[in-house]
């Protein structure tokens, strides 16, 4: 049972990483951004290739990694992002999509199609009772609370975390206001894309990397920004590790239904308000609440 | 305004019986000369493909509402009807009927609480139910479903209709093909489906207006739901074979591909995205090994130079080059 728990705050922190950059990119511009799987997925490669190379050292490949995606991130936002804004949300969705169907293949092309491994990078073990776990998972589950609070702080003190947090509101407020909401967006966007190849690195151990990995994380990500409310990123924090724990949780139960059961989580935090209408309309009065 | 008027001013967009007929024609005509081109196990296969199409053509490009979950209603047809003939008879009629029923019978319940959202949640609450259903096709129910492995079932003859002959198989899918064009081109220009579009460009107005925009949302969900049920049920009576990938929420990403390629609110555009993607995926995925590559760029192209598709592009030719271009002030309809 304490295996699942900390299973469960694994994945919670991992799709912590994930969802930041989704959520933010969801409020500000309304834009489903499929893009994000591709920086993902193409973060991870990066960092398999670059890792045999600086002689396994963990944290500067990653680092390289992250900077490598970068350049990349600011091209997605600069030439995709930006001119979908205001656009209806299929022709969004269709165009990120592409940007991540093009990134699949195109780590097809270079490094195959075949999962790759990636060793756990510390290694050591503790125990709790009779179960023996890797303490890796502790490190990832407290860098996604440093996290947390690093990001409070950005978006509290810092310049463009307040112009960003303000567009989450009224984004032609604050463009009247005479701030380039764009420059500043972008400044964001390059961070949250930078967290989730950091997310992806920290899971690749855990997992492996494959072509398709930015996929399935995107919609269970997806799912974690619907339940924690668009843009609201202390909700993203907290519904990450809420899903995390249902998956952990059902796939201890039901290996099969882990990530159906997020998406049936999804749809009664959608469905709330539907639900008491139809129930109201079914019983010919208005319910309570 | 009200239907009577607007039904008097549609009289001539309708056209005579001549025109319906004329239509039906064309479009028989231009699959018939498919067939010598490309193998009429594809065509076949097209022809499903545009029936699901032109399904979904009904709730996105005519209502504007988006769904990532049209691949539930498809797969609950072609497993339902799979699993009538396997358990129940071997009438692909029956197996129809069962089948279609079905998916209405989901679209009816789901559709009740699903129509009340719109953008995004409607689109992913849809994909959830999709999910949902995916799930329970690859494991939930696997003593039924026989989950990755697939079901295998077999049509009986009925007369000429013979699943096991290729030109059988055509030309019934393709009547079934031009009914439902029949149908959703009565629907889309009858009072109905003015509605159905006002819906579309401004929903409040309509409310607004004193309709219940509610009970023509739901019709419009359990109509092209069904319809997509109607193309599951034909998958498995023509393949005799349905598998998990039937209602895989992915497929969902193709159908839209398609609708926007052909353009989307334009039962032609349907049509012409339905073959001209299955074709490209048909003869690209075998020609060009980077075909997902490939497709990417197509659809960025796509999304930022051609926003009306296929049929949009040609109608600007033909209002830049045609006849009767001084009086483009009209609009486009």
């Amino acid at each position: 049972m304490f295996e699942t728990v900390v299973y469960g705050f694994t994945i919670g922190a991992i799709l912590y990483f994930f969802s930041i950059g989704l959520s933010i990119t969801f409020g500000t511009m309304q834009i489903v951004n499929f893009a994000h799987g591709m920086v993902y997925s193409l973060g991870v490669y990066l960092f398999i290739t670059f890792l045999p190379w600086l002689g396994g050292v963990f944290p500067l490949s990653a680092a390289l990694a992250v900077a490598a995606m970068l350049p990349v991130a600011y091209l997605i936002e600069r030439f995709i992002i930006r001119r979908l804004y205001g656009e209806s949300l299929d022709y969004a969705i269709i165009a990120t999509y592409a940007v991540l169907l093009i990134g699949a293949d195109l780590i097809k092309w270079i490094w195959g199609a075949l999962p790759q491994p990636v060793s756990d990078p510390v290694g050591l073990y503790f125990q709790v009772g009779q179960v023996h776990l890797p303490v890796y998972r502790v490190v990832v589950v407290l860098s996604a609370v440093v996290l947390f609070l690093g990001l409070r702080a950005f978006f509290s003190r810092s310049v463009v975390g307040k112009v960003v947090i303000a567009a989450l509101e009224d984004r032609d407020g604050v463009r009247c206001l005479g701030l380039d909401v764009n420059r500043n967006f972008s400044i964001v966007f390059m961070i949250g894309s930078g967290l989730a190849v950091l997310g992806g690195v920290l899971y690749a151990p855990i997992a492996t990397a494959e072509p398709y990995m930015g996929f399935h994380i995107l919609l269970v990500s997806f799912a974690v920004v619907i339940v924690g409310g668009m843009g609201n990123l202390t909700g993203t924090f907290i519904s990450a590790f809420v899903l995390g724990m249902v998956i952990a949780v059902t796939g201890r139960l039901w290996s099969s239904a882990a990530d159906t059961m997020v998406f049936v989580v999804m749809a009664l935090v959608l469905l709330r308000e539907p639900i008491i209408g139809s129930l109201s309309r079914l019983t010919g009065r208005r319910l309570a609440g | 305004m009200n239907d009577r008027s607007l039904a008097a001013e549609l009289g001539p967009a309708l056209g005579g019986r001549s025109r319906v007929f004329l239509e039906l024609a064309i479009i028989a005509a231009c699959f018939l000369a498919l067939t010598t081109f490309v193998r009429l196990y594809w065509v076949v296969d097209i022809l499903i493909f545009c029936i699901l199409i032109m399904s979904f053509d009904l709730i996105y490009g005519y209502m504007g509402h988006l769904t990532f979950g049209h691949f539930l209603y498809y797969g609950t047809g072609a497993y339902v009807s799979s699993l009538v003939l396997i358990h129940l008879s071997p009438n692909p009629f029956l197996a129809m009927l069962i089948g279609v029923a079905s998916g209405a019978l989901i679209a009816t319940v789901l559709g009740f609480i699903v129509v009340r959202l719109k953008e995004a949640p409607f689109a992913l609450v849809n994909l959830a139910f999709n999910q949902i259903g995916f799930w329970l096709a690859n494991a939930g129910l696997q003593d039924y479903t026989e989950g990755e492995d697939g079901l295998s079932s077999m049509a009986e003859t009925v007369g000429f209709l013979d699943f096991t002959s290729q030109w059988s198989a055509f030309w019934f899918i393709l009547i079934c093909l031009l009914l439902v064009f029949w149908l959703l081109r009565t629907f889309t220009l009858s009072p109905y489906g003015i509605m159905v579009r006002s819906i579309k460009e401004n929903e409040n107005r309509v409310k607004f207006l004193g309709y219940n925009t509610f009970n023509y949302k739901w019709l419009t969900f359990v109509i092209s739901s069904s319809l997509a049920a109607l193309a599951g049920t034909l998958y498995t009576l023509y393949y005799g074979f349905v598998a998990p990938n039937l209602i895989n929420p992915f497929g969902n990403v193709e159908i839209i591909f398609a609708v926007l390629i052909g353009g989307a609110g334009n039962l032609y555009g349907a049509l012409a995205g339905g073959v001209v993607f299955k074709l490209m995926s048909n003869y690209l995925a075998t020609a060009i090994t980077r075909w997902e590559l490939l497709l990417g760029v197509l659809l960025l192209i796509l999304v930022f130079g051609f926003k009306q598709g296929l049929t949009g592009f040609t109608a600007k030719l033909f209002r830049r080059y045609g006849p009767g271009r001084k009086t483009e002030v009209q609009g486009n309809v």
